[in-house]
């Protein structure tokens, strides 16, 4: 990418015995979303906290707007942080908060000046009004925002949220989830954004890099991700898959649900066979289908506004979801502690392999 | 609702019957004893007796001695002096406790290590300060052995410097303790915040961090001064009687049975500690940050 306005180039870090970030390199380019989706200890806040600054590298280089940054102190960098507690000042009031930089910062503004620039930036947060409550009188989405406006008073040229949404209730989430896209579209910022959600992950970025042990195990736009997984590890933490484990020989995948012709596989260290929540079908016990079939026991559903999830457990303990989406028909109801079929169609089937080609 | 309203009278009753131990063991032990201490101090003391009868011969005779209205002023001279003296000792000690260090075991054991002279007893704690300070004590020798002195230094022991020094050291962990308490409250992001948004050490130390242990330094005061304020022991241990605090005074006029004068004193310095508590708690408002 050659308008790549920051790049990661074999970035490691280690605590002790623990790699926390291994080899890790990335291009960005100018006003893009990226998110990283990792769980916990995958390695996403050293990976943000290093690009801030907050933490330096082992090996490897930063390169921010052409130069190197690795040794640069934070402060000097130029980047913006949110953190994920927002890390407020907590005595002073919102618009001491966003003034801050401003004021205190590398290159103090005039004291009208920093005025000026804070009100309009709580303005744009949609906090006009609110400039002088104390920041422990304003609720959580509004800490959140007084968070984003003090970071983008400085007017970075890079932004780095820190699981910005994790502290919200899931109503907040999602407005705010929308706000942060606008506000980025509207100054044209690059957002990193690191998140243990998947659904936010695949919402929110215009690309996603999943992480792992400290490695990027994939980067791709969402759909990219969603549609083809490069690996196992990536199908687990997207959270929408049934994963069982078998062997794949001769195009032909041997596993719990029998064995199924494999029109085509991804490499991979082992053996996995993924089928999406939502591309499992329920089937009476004694109805009789080709193609895999796994028999399971139904053990209860959740609804979630837009669908229903469905969990079976099968004879060898594991458990398996089926989503139904209510835009395609009623549900139909399962008797607990029943026996079903459950099947798929095994085009739809995502197939890692030892002996893929 | 009806549940709330019916919860309330229940609430209030309990409320009471919580605070009334400590209602009557306060009314017992300070409001009694105060109201004693204000009674007496008009009583008529006469050399070998004293009656109930009301003077203020006392009062007048507190107003118009030097020697009384001086060991005001000494009392009040070394309470700031000592204040000043833990606050620029225990300030910085604090802040290295409390933040600087990152480990949380080791900060614990820091602290313990302020409070292991408390395994002694308090006059133990005054007394080992003559050796120290005294004209062939471990300081002067020292320092003649290290040729920095010809002469010994004389006003090391027995002076004011000598309950200065004695008093930073004993009471020094009451303001440590508080501040670094505050400090340890501090989220370390914040102050990650505000070095990304440019701020240098000086400023994020005057804007963020000293306000923020402010608390702790005003409770650490208190405790240095109703202390500081009430002390007898050091100054007699250690000023070879040379500094009157109030303290002593009560404690010489109690020796000879003189009641009256030892409750005008005992009443002034009430009222002086009084308005310094009054005064540190309108610099901030500790219900909010307790």
């Amino acid at each position: 990418m050659e308008t790549a306005v920051f790049r990661l180039d074999g970035v490691t870090k280690r605590y002790g015995d623990l790699l926390a970030l291994d080899q890790v390199t990335l291009d960005v380019g100018v006003n893009e979303y990226v998110s990283f989706l990792g769980p916990s200890g995958s390695g996403k806040t050293t990976l943000l906290r290093v690009i801030a600054g907050f933490e330096a590298p082992d090996t490897g280089r930063v390169f921010f707007e052409g130069r190197d940054i690795t040794h640069l102190p934070a402060h000097e960098r130029g980047i913006g942080f949110v953190f994920q507690n927002f890390a407020l000042f907590p005595h002073l009031t919102v618009r001491q908060n966003v003034g801050f930089g401003l004021a205190f910062g590398k290159n103090p503004l005039p004291a009208a000046e920093v005025d000026r620039r804070s009100a309009e930036m709580i303005a744009m947060v949609g906090l006009a009004g609110m400039e002088d409550r104390g920041v422990d009188q304003i609720s959580g989405g509004q800490r959140q925002r007084v968070a984003l406006a003090r970071t983008l008073a400085m007017q970075p040229k890079l932004v780095l949220l820190d699981e910005p949404l994790g502290a919200l209730d899931a109503n907040l989430r999602g407005r705010m989830r929308n706000e942060l896209r606008a506000i980025r579209e509207r100054l044209g910022v690059t957002f990193l954004h690191v998140t243990g959600s998947e659904n936010e992950a695949l919402a929110m970025g215009d690309r996603v890099v999943v992480l792992d042990r400290g490695r990027i195990i994939q980067s791709g736009t969402s759909d990219e991700i969603y549609d083809t997984p490069a690996s196992p590890d990536v199908a687990h933490y997207l959270n929408r898959f049934n994963l069982f484990d078998g062997t794949l020989a001769d195009g032909q995948f041997r596993g719990q649900f029998g064995t199924v012709a494999v029109p085509g596989a991804r490499r991979a260290a082992r053996d996995v066979y993924a089928v999406g929540y939502d591309r499992m079908r329920v089937l009476p016990l004694s109805s009789s289908a080709d193609g895999p079939k796994l028999k399971a026991t139904f053990v209860a559903s959740e609804y979630l506004g837009s669908s229903i999830m469905n969990f079976f457990e099968v004879d060898g303990g594991g458990v398996v979801e089926m989503e139904h989406h209510l835009s395609l028909g009623a549900p139909e109801t399962y008797a607990p502690k029943q026996d079903y079929l459950l099947t798929w169609n095994p085009e739809h089937a995502i197939v890692f392999g030892r002996e893929a080609r | 609702m009806s549940d709330a309203t019916a919860s309330v009278p229940r609430k209030d009753n309990t409320t009471r019957w919580l605070l009334l131990p400590g209602i009557i063991w306060m009314a017992l032990f300070l409001v009694t004893p105060i109201l004693m201490i204000v009674y007496v101090s008009f009583w008529t003391q006469t050399t070998f007796n004293i009656s109930s009868d009301p003077t203020l011969a006392s009062w007048k005779q507190f107003f118009s001695s030097d020697t009384y209205i001086g060991s005001l002023w000494t009392t009040i001279r070394i309470w700031l002096i000592v204040l000043a003296t833990t606050f620029i000792v225990g300030y910085p000690t604090a802040l290295f406790v409390g933040l600087l260090v990152k480990s949380k075991t080791l900060s614990t054991v820091l602290l313990v290590i302020c409070v292991i002279p408390f395994w002694t007893s308090f006059l133990i704690r005054v007394l080992a300060w003559r050796p120290m300070l005294g004209k062939e004590g471990a300081i002067n020798i020292i320092l003649l052995k290290v040729g920095i002195i010809q002469q010994p230094i004389e006003v090391l022991l027995f002076t004011e410097l000598s309950v200065i020094i004695g008093m930073t050291q004993i009471y020094c962990v009451f303001m440590v303790g508080p501040i670094a308490f505050m400090l340890a409250r501090i989220d370390r992001n914040i102050i990650e915040a505000a070095r990304d948004l440019g701020a240098g050490f000086g400023r994020i130390f005057w804007k963020i961090i000293f306000p923020l242990s402010l608390p702790g330094v005003v409770v650490g005061a208190i405790f240095v001064s109703v202390m500081v304020l009430g002390e007898f022991a050091t100054s007699g241990a250690l000023s070879g009687r040379k500094v009157n605090l109030l303290g002593n005074i009560i404690v010489t006029q109690v020796g000879s049975l003189k009641w009256a004068m030892a409750s005008v004193v005992g009443v002034i310095l009430t009222v002086v500690m009084g308005i310094v508590i009054a005064g540190f708690l309108r610099i901030v408002d500790l219900k909010r940050e307790l």
